[in-house]
Protein backbone atom coordinates (compact mmCIF):
# COMPACT_ATOMS: atom_id res chain seq x y z
CA UNK A 1 0.00 0.00 0.00
CA UNK A 2 1.23 3.47 -0.84
CA UNK A 3 1.74 6.00 1.94
CA UNK A 4 -0.73 8.52 0.57
CA UNK A 5 -3.36 5.81 0.23
CA UNK A 6 -2.83 4.66 3.82
CA UNK A 7 -3.18 8.21 5.11
CA UNK A 8 -6.37 8.73 3.13
CA UNK A 9 -7.98 5.53 4.36
CA UNK A 10 -6.93 6.20 7.97
CA UNK A 11 -8.30 9.73 7.80
CA UNK A 12 -11.61 8.57 6.34
CA UNK A 13 -11.85 5.70 8.79
CA UNK A 14 -11.41 7.97 11.80
CA UNK A 15 -13.72 10.65 10.41
CA UNK A 16 -16.38 7.96 10.29
CA UNK A 17 -15.66 7.09 13.91
CA UNK A 18 -16.37 10.64 15.01
CA UNK A 19 -19.73 10.42 13.28
CA UNK A 20 -20.60 6.97 14.53
CA UNK A 21 -18.87 7.23 17.89
CA UNK A 22 -17.46 3.77 17.25
CA UNK A 23 -13.90 2.60 17.83
CA UNK A 24 -11.16 0.10 17.26
CA UNK A 25 -11.02 -0.87 20.87
CA UNK A 26 -14.72 -0.89 21.63
CA UNK A 27 -18.14 -1.14 20.06
CA UNK A 28 -19.99 2.17 19.98
CA UNK A 29 -21.58 3.71 23.05
CA UNK A 30 -20.46 6.00 25.84
CA UNK A 31 -20.77 3.34 28.52
CA UNK A 32 -18.44 1.03 26.71
CA UNK A 33 -15.90 3.77 25.97
CA UNK A 34 -15.85 4.39 29.69
CA UNK A 35 -15.54 0.75 30.58
CA UNK A 36 -12.67 0.25 28.15
CA UNK A 37 -10.93 3.40 29.36
CA UNK A 38 -11.17 2.34 32.98
CA UNK A 39 -9.68 -1.01 32.08
CA UNK A 40 -6.67 0.60 30.39
CA UNK A 41 -5.81 2.62 33.46
CA UNK A 42 -7.75 5.88 33.56
CA UNK A 43 -9.48 6.69 36.84
CA UNK A 44 -13.18 7.49 37.15
CA UNK A 45 -12.18 10.96 38.24
CA UNK A 46 -10.22 11.50 35.04
CA UNK A 47 -13.05 10.13 32.94
CA UNK A 48 -15.54 12.48 34.58
CA UNK A 49 -13.29 15.53 34.30
CA UNK A 50 -13.46 15.87 30.52
CA UNK A 51 -16.41 16.97 28.36
CA UNK A 52 -18.72 14.25 27.13
CA UNK A 53 -17.63 13.13 23.67
CA UNK A 54 -13.93 13.77 24.27
CA UNK A 55 -13.31 10.12 25.02
CA UNK A 56 -14.13 8.04 21.96
CA UNK A 57 -12.52 4.99 23.55
CA UNK A 58 -9.95 4.82 20.75
CA UNK A 59 -6.72 4.75 22.71
CA UNK A 60 -4.68 2.08 24.34
CA UNK A 61 -4.11 4.27 27.40
CA UNK A 62 -1.48 6.76 28.45
CA UNK A 63 -2.12 7.53 32.13
CA UNK A 64 1.57 7.14 33.06
CA UNK A 65 2.57 9.96 30.74
CA UNK A 66 -0.22 12.15 32.07
CA UNK A 67 0.83 11.48 35.66
CA UNK A 68 4.36 12.74 34.91
CA UNK A 69 3.28 16.19 33.74
CA UNK A 70 4.21 19.18 35.89
CA UNK A 71 2.57 22.62 36.13
CA UNK A 72 3.87 25.02 33.50
CA UNK A 73 4.96 22.40 30.98
CA UNK A 74 4.21 22.56 27.26
CA UNK A 75 2.80 19.30 25.95
CA UNK A 76 2.28 18.14 22.38
CA UNK A 77 -0.27 15.37 21.75
CA UNK A 78 0.30 13.54 18.47
CA UNK A 79 -3.00 12.32 17.05
CA UNK A 80 -5.10 14.15 19.61
CA UNK A 81 -8.44 12.85 18.31
CA UNK A 82 -11.44 14.24 20.15
CA UNK A 83 -9.12 15.65 22.82
CA UNK A 84 -9.43 13.25 25.75
CA UNK A 85 -5.74 13.04 26.69
CA UNK A 86 -5.13 16.69 25.76
CA UNK A 87 -7.80 17.80 28.26
CA UNK A 88 -6.40 15.58 31.01
CA UNK A 89 -2.93 16.97 30.25
CA UNK A 90 -4.32 20.51 30.36
CA UNK A 91 -5.51 19.92 33.91
CA UNK A 92 -2.04 18.73 34.87
CA UNK A 93 0.01 21.56 33.37
CA UNK A 94 -2.36 24.26 34.62
CA UNK A 95 -2.84 27.83 33.44
CA UNK A 96 0.85 28.50 32.92
CA UNK A 97 1.26 25.37 30.89
CA UNK A 98 0.00 24.64 27.42
CA UNK A 99 -1.23 21.65 25.45
CA UNK A 100 -1.16 21.46 21.67
CA UNK A 101 -3.07 18.72 19.90
CA UNK A 102 -2.26 17.76 16.32
CA UNK A 103 -4.50 15.52 14.24
CA UNK A 104 -4.84 15.06 10.48
CA UNK A 105 -8.59 14.35 10.51
CA UNK A 106 -10.68 17.55 10.25
CA UNK A 107 -13.69 15.90 11.90
CA UNK A 108 -11.57 14.97 14.94
CA UNK A 109 -10.17 18.50 15.27
CA UNK A 110 -13.68 19.99 15.01
CA UNK A 111 -14.94 17.64 17.70
CA UNK A 112 -11.93 18.42 19.92
CA UNK A 113 -12.45 22.13 19.43
CA UNK A 114 -16.16 21.82 20.34
CA UNK A 115 -15.18 19.82 23.41
CA UNK A 116 -12.63 22.46 24.43
CA UNK A 117 -15.35 25.11 24.30
CA UNK A 118 -17.74 22.92 26.25
CA UNK A 119 -15.13 22.34 28.92
CA UNK A 120 -13.93 25.96 29.01
CA UNK A 121 -10.27 25.06 28.41
CA UNK A 122 -8.02 28.05 27.78
CA UNK A 123 -4.65 26.31 27.68
CA UNK A 124 -5.36 23.80 24.89
CA UNK A 125 -5.08 24.42 21.14
CA UNK A 126 -5.78 22.08 18.29
CA UNK A 127 -4.20 22.19 14.85
CA UNK A 128 -4.91 20.27 11.74
CA UNK A 129 -1.59 18.74 10.84
CA UNK A 130 0.41 15.62 10.20
CA UNK A 131 2.52 13.89 12.79
CA UNK A 132 5.11 13.25 10.05
CA UNK A 133 5.29 17.03 9.45
CA UNK A 134 4.68 18.55 12.88
CA UNK A 135 3.85 22.26 12.62
CA UNK A 136 5.81 23.14 15.77
CA UNK A 137 9.19 24.86 16.12
CA UNK A 138 12.43 23.06 17.04
CA UNK A 139 13.04 22.59 20.77
CA UNK A 140 9.68 24.09 21.74
CA UNK A 141 7.93 21.49 23.91
CA UNK A 142 8.67 19.70 27.17
CA UNK A 143 6.74 16.50 26.56
CA UNK A 144 5.44 14.67 23.50
CA UNK A 145 2.56 12.33 24.25
CA UNK A 146 0.64 10.08 21.89
CA UNK A 147 -1.90 7.41 22.57
CA UNK A 148 -2.26 4.51 20.15
CA UNK A 149 -1.65 6.60 17.02
CA UNK A 150 1.92 6.16 15.77
CA UNK A 151 1.11 2.62 14.59
CA UNK A 152 -1.18 4.24 12.02
CA UNK A 153 1.65 6.19 10.41
CA UNK A 154 3.23 4.72 7.28
CA UNK A 155 6.53 6.42 8.27
CA UNK A 156 7.09 5.88 11.99
CA UNK A 157 10.81 6.74 11.89
CA UNK A 158 9.87 10.16 10.61
CA UNK A 159 7.28 10.64 13.37
CA UNK A 160 9.92 9.93 16.03
CA UNK A 161 12.42 12.21 14.26
CA UNK A 162 9.84 15.00 14.28
CA UNK A 163 9.06 14.39 17.96
CA UNK A 164 12.79 14.58 18.68
CA UNK A 165 13.10 17.84 16.76
CA UNK A 166 10.29 19.66 18.57
CA UNK A 167 11.33 18.51 22.06
CA UNK A 168 13.54 20.76 24.15
CA UNK A 169 16.85 19.21 25.26
CA UNK A 170 15.97 17.07 28.27
CA UNK A 171 12.37 16.78 27.01
CA UNK A 172 10.47 13.50 27.22
CA UNK A 173 8.76 11.29 24.72
CA UNK A 174 5.98 9.34 26.44
CA UNK A 175 3.84 7.33 24.09
CA UNK A 176 1.58 4.33 24.24
CA UNK A 177 1.10 2.21 21.17
CA UNK A 178 0.28 -1.17 19.71
CA UNK A 179 3.27 -3.34 18.76
CA UNK A 180 3.74 -6.93 17.67
CA UNK A 181 5.65 -9.75 19.31
CA UNK A 182 5.76 -11.61 15.99
CA UNK A 183 4.84 -10.86 12.39
CA UNK A 184 1.17 -11.06 11.44
CA UNK A 185 -0.05 -13.28 8.60
CA UNK A 186 -0.14 -11.48 5.23
CA UNK A 187 -3.90 -11.47 4.94
CA UNK A 188 -4.13 -9.33 8.07
CA UNK A 189 -1.24 -7.09 7.16
CA UNK A 190 -2.93 -6.37 3.85
CA UNK A 191 -6.28 -5.62 5.44
CA UNK A 192 -7.17 -1.97 5.60
CA UNK A 193 -9.74 -2.61 8.32
CA UNK A 194 -7.01 -4.20 10.42
CA UNK A 195 -4.85 -1.17 9.66
CA UNK A 196 -7.42 1.26 11.02
CA UNK A 197 -7.96 -1.14 13.92
CA UNK A 198 -4.37 -0.35 14.98
CA UNK A 199 -3.02 -3.79 14.15
CA UNK A 200 -1.85 -4.13 10.54
CA UNK A 201 0.36 -1.03 10.71
CA UNK A 202 1.98 -2.04 13.98
CA UNK A 203 5.73 -2.73 14.06
CA UNK A 204 7.57 -5.48 15.84
CA UNK A 205 8.27 -4.36 19.40
CA UNK A 206 12.06 -4.58 19.08
CA UNK A 207 12.08 -2.64 15.82
CA UNK A 208 9.83 -0.01 17.37
CA UNK A 209 12.22 0.53 20.29
CA UNK A 210 15.21 0.43 17.95
CA UNK A 211 13.65 3.13 15.76
CA UNK A 212 13.21 5.37 18.81
CA UNK A 213 16.83 4.80 19.89
CA UNK A 214 18.12 5.40 16.35
CA UNK A 215 16.39 8.77 16.41
CA UNK A 216 18.68 9.82 19.25
CA UNK A 217 16.46 9.29 22.28
CA UNK A 218 18.19 8.03 25.40
CA UNK A 219 16.98 5.96 28.36
CA UNK A 220 14.39 4.37 26.08
CA UNK A 221 12.34 1.91 28.07
CA UNK A 222 9.02 0.14 28.15
CA UNK A 223 7.29 1.22 31.35
CA UNK A 224 4.25 -0.99 30.89
CA UNK A 225 3.08 -3.75 28.61
CA UNK A 226 -0.35 -5.36 28.33
CA UNK A 227 -2.13 -7.77 26.04
CA UNK A 228 -4.17 -5.95 23.42
CA UNK A 229 -7.84 -6.48 24.17
CA UNK A 230 -8.68 -8.18 20.91
CA UNK A 231 -12.16 -9.06 22.08
CA UNK A 232 -12.99 -5.36 21.92
CA UNK A 233 -11.81 -5.15 18.35
CA UNK A 234 -13.93 -8.21 17.69
CA UNK A 235 -16.97 -6.23 18.78
CA UNK A 236 -16.41 -4.06 15.70
CA UNK A 237 -18.80 -5.25 12.99
CA UNK A 238 -16.24 -4.56 10.26
CA UNK A 239 -13.64 -6.73 11.96
CA UNK A 240 -16.23 -9.42 12.53
CA UNK A 241 -17.10 -9.35 8.83
CA UNK A 242 -13.48 -10.00 7.88
CA UNK A 243 -13.21 -12.89 10.29
CA UNK A 244 -16.38 -14.43 8.91
CA UNK A 245 -15.22 -13.91 5.36
CA UNK A 246 -11.85 -15.52 6.00
CA UNK A 247 -13.44 -18.30 7.97
CA UNK A 248 -10.84 -18.03 10.72
CA UNK A 249 -10.72 -20.77 13.28
CA UNK A 250 -10.82 -19.66 16.90
CA UNK A 251 -7.42 -21.07 17.86
CA UNK A 252 -5.80 -19.39 14.86
CA UNK A 253 -7.44 -16.15 15.91
CA UNK A 254 -6.17 -16.51 19.47
CA UNK A 255 -2.69 -17.16 18.20
CA UNK A 256 -2.77 -13.96 16.16
CA UNK A 257 -4.24 -12.06 19.08
CA UNK A 258 -1.47 -13.16 21.42
CA UNK A 259 1.16 -11.50 19.24
CA UNK A 260 -0.42 -8.05 19.60
CA UNK A 261 0.45 -6.02 22.72
CA UNK A 262 -0.03 -2.47 23.93
CA UNK A 263 3.09 -0.80 25.37
CA UNK A 264 3.91 2.46 27.10
CA UNK A 265 7.34 3.71 26.11
CA UNK A 266 9.42 6.63 27.24
CA UNK A 267 12.64 8.22 26.06
CA UNK A 268 14.59 11.40 26.77
CA UNK A 269 16.11 13.85 24.31
CA UNK A 270 19.67 14.36 25.58
CA UNK A 271 20.62 17.77 26.97
CA UNK B 1 1.69 31.22 18.26
CA UNK B 2 5.45 31.45 18.79
CA UNK B 3 5.60 27.67 18.54
CA UNK B 4 3.77 27.49 15.22
CA UNK B 5 5.94 26.91 12.13
CA UNK B 6 5.57 25.84 8.51
CA UNK B 7 5.15 22.03 8.49
CA UNK B 8 7.32 21.73 5.38
CA UNK B 9 10.38 23.99 5.91
CA UNK B 10 9.82 24.64 9.68
CA UNK B 11 10.27 28.34 8.95
CA UNK B 12 8.39 31.22 10.55
CA UNK B 13 4.83 32.01 9.54
CA UNK B 14 3.34 35.43 9.02
CA UNK B 15 -0.16 35.88 10.38
CA UNK B 16 -2.97 37.70 8.57
CA UNK B 17 -6.15 38.21 10.58
CA UNK B 18 -9.50 38.45 8.82
CA UNK B 19 -11.75 38.02 11.81
CA UNK B 20 -11.04 37.73 15.50
CA UNK B 21 -12.91 37.80 18.81
CA UNK B 22 -11.68 38.62 22.29
CA UNK B 23 -9.96 35.30 22.74
CA UNK B 24 -8.70 34.13 19.39
CA UNK B 25 -8.38 34.48 15.66
CA UNK B 26 -11.44 33.08 13.94
CA UNK B 27 -10.48 33.44 10.29
CA UNK B 28 -7.17 34.29 8.71
CA UNK B 29 -4.07 32.84 7.19
CA UNK B 30 -0.51 31.89 8.04
CA UNK B 31 1.92 32.54 5.23
CA UNK B 32 5.30 30.93 4.77
CA UNK B 33 7.44 33.28 2.72
CA UNK B 34 10.10 30.67 2.03
CA UNK B 35 7.69 28.09 0.57
CA UNK B 36 5.27 30.77 -0.69
CA UNK B 37 2.35 28.84 0.76
CA UNK B 38 -0.61 30.12 2.77
CA UNK B 39 -2.12 27.97 5.49
CA UNK B 40 -5.74 28.94 6.17
CA UNK B 41 -7.25 29.51 9.63
CA UNK B 42 -10.92 28.59 9.53
CA UNK B 43 -13.29 28.62 12.48
CA UNK B 44 -10.24 29.21 14.75
CA UNK B 45 -8.44 26.07 13.56
CA UNK B 46 -5.17 26.49 11.65
CA UNK B 47 -4.89 24.01 8.80
CA UNK B 48 -1.22 23.09 8.82
CA UNK B 49 -1.46 19.98 6.73
CA UNK B 50 1.27 20.03 4.05
CA UNK B 51 -0.28 21.47 0.85
CA UNK B 52 -0.22 18.09 -0.94
CA UNK B 53 -2.16 16.51 1.94
CA UNK B 54 -5.05 18.95 2.00
CA UNK B 55 -8.38 17.27 1.43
Amino acid sequence: MKEAEIKKVVREGYARRVRERSSCCAPSGADLSRKVSRAIGYTDEELSSVPEGANLGLGCGNPVALASLAPGETVLDLGSGAGFDAFLAAGRVGRKGKVIGVDMTPEMIEQARANAQKGGYTNVEFRLGEIENIPAADSSVDVVISNCVINLSPDKARVFAEAFRVLKPGGRLMVSDIVLLKELPDFIRNSMVAYIGCVAGAMLKNEYLETIRDTGFQQVKVVDEAAFPVEWALGDPAVQAIIDKLNLAEDKLKDIASSVVSIKVQGIKPK
Amino acid sequence: MDILVCPVCKGELELTVEEENEEEIVTGALHCAKCDVSYPIEDTIPNLLPPDQRA
